[in-house]
């Protein structure tokens, strides 16, 4: 949003009676690409400033607050800004929640600031993706490459006025594997902060080579329990089931009944909010709230040590100092990857939709690929899923030393849980 | 009364004409899509409130879409100035011209493409709701569902269940949407509205959230029978707190109508989206003409074959809504197409090229997706089941239109065996198996239908839009696990 119209806002939010206000004003500049095969379906461009402004009341006397929010486009009027505000002045005051104070100016070691080199991001990507290590019988369908930039500026009604600049890719792509007239496809979405060519590379190198795999793939059999080793994208589910448990909204809506002190976790795994991690979309040093984002411990050796989350929330249950973190890092394991690959398993690396249910700790995927381990023999599997319960299944939850990242999360390269159902394909 | 349409975009309309002929002396084909969304919504729960004026889709900003050598290209931005189409006009060509200059430098050769045809075309079409959203008395509406949640807690404490919170939700959107090229001059304005109510609850061993959802092409009206779900949500609780795990195996099922509408659009919603045919992304293409279901599956998909939160005039390309009967009785008879998959395969478009917003691109996409009924009645159904299951509650779907893979996460399976239902309850469940094995085995149908148009609905793990989807009761065979 153009300067003129910001001071206009803030002008017009200090007169109206709010007892305190935010304003986020975001501008995301970005370049797309789509790509049938490695021809060119279209090019887009996008320039999209978003403005939200949440205003708050207080009531009866400072026993409640009330808030309320709004997005102001950017080319509003000074007369519409105004109409928004008083609504959102009247809409606050009929939200009793109970009160709490928003942030107050911190300091904090702020993110790279320079602008990003948008051709010459989009250049990595796109040369990238045309040196993948395809062949006749495994490539890419179709792809799709995402870049911005995005300038996020946060103030509010104590003074805080901070700016993050950060950028923010996404690759989708399609593989395709075929023989003897059957073809099969495996999919892919890859976030980073830019282009990094080597994981990038490494990830969808990966891919067509499991959908060789794929092409030999037998219907899975009704194992019905079994130990599944998780080793792909999916397994960041079973680790947001544990950072979810431990955020301040769920915690106080009941939805996790964690305290600080409980054993929620086996017993050597340590979770933390990190500030940054290596090219990762979520490099901001400060959240969306202008809290100063900084390294947290959550877990530590299976102990649940802090919640993390917004200013509303985690001042309820006594946090002062609390924020949204973007980035985790798990750690912990003293196994080896190798180790946790012994004896008979079932290794899972492409489901059709794997999901752990953060309230009731289910989890549940349709297998694509698996690779069944059974008497030392390695056999292609596909169909058929896998369902559990975290809570049930931490007794027999071990996971590696090795690590592997996925944009903004650093989890084990392999999980191994005992006594997961596997419901068989049918076809057996 | 009719939703208005957009002052705003009334008021830049000219203006964007004016962009329109400046940037034809350039592109061969220019189109403009402007939207203007506005809408509120308001959550109640024991332990926290709120209100806001945004919703998943409230926003307003323009996509430019331009053709010249085959290629298209497209530029979305806010803040579009009237007054300022020459340097608006300038600053998109030079952007598009330095991704080209970039392309060229990488060697990449466009998927050539024909223009889109533009015969001339007017709609203004400013649809029937009972209120508008702006004018909503959000004070009443929060002492509404406040009321409700407290209803909803006393009930379920009256009935003996443990619950720790009872959760609330409306919201209403009223969109605007304004199609421009050269020849075309199209504009609607409809409001659709959602709401949700839904207990968490605790079990011996665990917390289970039961949910309702509801939705309409109407107005906040649809929240002044919110409070009739309460008892709903306490039977889904108390179910859900005696639920057991299912024996993995084979069943016979019958699906209520938003699980009968999870598995149309999973199936044989994304399984003929012909964007999809484009790229060999899709068995579906191979079996135009072939038999796919038993002679009792007919299925249609279009904005024009319900009124739910995806039924519109036009599409997001300028494409007038459709009814496509994608399957009859058995056979799949076509797919559903964008304007620019229509292009490449040689047929035409049926009004489902959507965008997640503005900002976004063009897909094909699912509307109103819904199996036809049958003759059946739910009590005649349940009582030709040997063992199996009725299926309620939806958590979610994949699409595998390649393989014709199924996933759907179900909330809940009520016990049938010899024709009654034991009391017995099992939760979750995974539903798995081959499309055309599943609806093979559909054998009766119930003679009423549903549709819900509650959630959204994503192409792979992106592009959010929303889609309505449905049905009667349906009989098959399936997997659980």
């Amino acid at each position: 949003m153009a300067d003129r119209h910001l001071e206009q806002l803030l002008s017009i939010l200090k007169s109206s009676g709010a007892d305190a206000w935010e304003v986020t004003d975001t501008n995301e500049l970005g370049w797309e690409f789509y790509f049938i095969r490695h021809r060119l379906d279209q090019h887009r461009t996008k320039a999209v400033d978003s403005f939200s402004v949440k205003v708050y009341k207080n009531l009866e006397e400072g026993k409640f607050l009330g808030s309320a929010s709004a997005q102001i486009a950017p080319d509003a009027s000074e007369e519409e800004m105004r109409r928004t505000v008083e609504g959102l002045c009247r809409d606050a005051s009929y939200v009793r929640n109970p009160f709490y104070t928003l942030n107050k100016p911190a300091e904090a070691e702020t993110a790279e600031t320079a602008r990003m080199d948008m051709e010459a991001v989009c250049g990595d990507f796109l040369r990238t993706m045309r040196s993948l290590p395809e062949t006749e019988t495994e490539d890419l369908n179709s792809y799709e490459i995402f870049v911005s930039e995005i300038r996020r500026r946060f103030l509010n009604s104590e003074g805080i006025d901070v700016t993050d600049v950060y950028p923010s890719s996404m690759v989708e792509a399609v593989i395709n594997a075929r023989k003897d007239g059957h073809e099969i496809e495996l999919y892919r979405l890859f976030h980073s902060g830019t282009c990094g060519r080597e994981t990038l590379t490494r990830e969808l190198a990966e891919a067509l080579a499991y959908g060789r795999d794929r092409l030999a793939a037998s219907p899975t059999p009704a194992l019905e329990k079994a130990d599944v080793v998780f080793s792909t994208d999916p397994a960041k589910e079973l680790y947001l089931y544990f950072i979810d448990r431990l955020h301040t909204s769920m915690v106080y809506r009941g939805m996790s009944d964690w305290k600080t002190g409980d054993t929620v976790a086996p017993d050597n795994l340590t979770v933390r909010a990190v500030k940054t991690l290596p090219n990762s979309s979520g490099n901001t040093a400060w959240d969306a709230e202008g809290a100063p984002i900084r390294d947290l411990t959550l877990i530590d050796c299976g102990k649940a040590v802090s919640f993390w989350g917004g200013r509303q929330f985690s001042q309820y249950l006594g946090l002062e100092s609390s924020f949204e973190a973007n980035n985790f890092a798990v750690s912990g394991g003293t196994e080896s990857a190798e180790d946790l690959r012994a004896g008979d398993f079932l290794e899972v690396v492409e489901f059709s939709d794997f999901q752990a249910d953060p309230i009731t700790g289910d989890i549940a995927g349709e297998i694509r690929l698996a690779y069944l381990h059974q008497g030392g023999s390695v056999t292609p599997v596909s169909g058929g899923s896998v369902s559990g319960n975290i809570r049930e299944l931490l007794d027999g939850f071990r996971f590696s030393k090795e690590t592997r990242q996925y944009d903004s999360l650093l989890i084990p390269a392999v999980t191994r849980l005992q006594g997961v159902t596997v419901t068989g394909a049918g076809n057996e | 009364m009719k939703a208005p349409f957009s002052s705003y975009l009334s008021g830049i309309a000219p203006g964007l004409k004016g962009l329109i002929s400046l940037l034809r002396q350039r592109y061969d084909y220019v189109s403009v899509l402007s939207i203007d969304t506005v809408g509120f919504q308001v959550a109640i729960s024991q332990r926290a409130k709120s209100v806001t004026r945004n919703t998943l889709c409230t926003e307003r900003g323009t996509v430019v879409r331009v053709y010249r050598g085959g290629l298209y290209a497209e530029s979305a931005f806010t803040g579009f100035d009237p007054a300022e189409v020459e340097k608006t006009c300038s600053a998109i060509c030079a952007e598009l011209d330095k991704q080209l200059s970039l392309l060229r430098d990488c060697g990449t050769e466009p998927y050539e493409t024909g223009v889109l045809p533009d015969e001339p075309l007017e709609i203004f079409a400013e649809m029937e709701t009972g209120r508008m959203p702006e004018d909503e008395d959000i004070s009443a509406l929060v002492d509404r569902l406040t009321a409700i949640s407290d209803r909803g807690m006393a009930q379920g404490k009256e009935q003996g269940l443990n619950l720790i919170d009872f959760n609330v939700r409306a919201s209403s959107t009223h969109v605007s949407k304004l199609f421009l090229t050269e020849h075309r001059d199209l504009r609607q304005s409809y409001v659709y509205s959602e709401s949700m109510a839904a207990a968490l609850v605790a079990g011996e061993d665990r917390t289970d959230f039961a949910y309702t959802s509801g939705s309409e092409r109407f107005g906040p009206e649809l929240f002044d029978t919110m409070e009739d779900r309460i008892p709903e949500v306490l039977r889904i609780a108390k179910d859900l707190v005696s639920a057991e795990r299912v024996v993995p195996g084979e069943y016979e099922i019958i699906t209520s109508p938003e699980v009968t509408g999870l598995i149309a659009h999973e199936a044989f919603g994304h399984g003929v989206e012909m964007d999809m045919f484009v790229k060999g992304r899709a068995l579906g293409a191979e079996y135009i003409d072939k038999r796919v279901g038993s002679d009792l599956v007919t299925m249609h998909e279009g904005a024009l074959c319900a009124e739910d939160t995806s039924s519109y005039a036009f599409d997001d390309e300028g494409t007038p809504a459709g009814d496509v009967t994608e399957i009859d009785r058995g056979i799949l008879r076509t797919g559903i197409c964008d304007a620019l998959s229509a292009i490449r395969l040689g047929v035409k478009p049926t009004g489902n090229g959507k965008r997640q917003s503005f900002s976004h691109k063009v897909y094909t996409r699912m509307t109103n997706t819904i199996f036809d009924s049958g003759d059946s009645t739910l009590e005649e159904m349940i009582a030709s089941v040997k063992k199996g299951y009725l299926l309620e509650g939806m958590q979610s779907g994949m699409e595998d239109p390649k393989h014709w893979g199924i996933q759907c996460i179900l909330d809940r399976g009520y016990e049938i065996i010899d024709g009654k239902l034991t009391g017995r309850v099992v939760s979750p469940l995974v539903m798995t198996g081959y499309v055309p094995d599943l609806l093979g085995s559909v054998s009766m149908l119930s003679g009423d239908r549903k549709t819900d148009g509650a959630g959204y609905c994503g192409k792979g793990h992106k592009e959010w839009v929303k889609t309505a989807q449905g049905g009667p009761y349906l009989k098959a065979k399936a997997r659980l696990g």
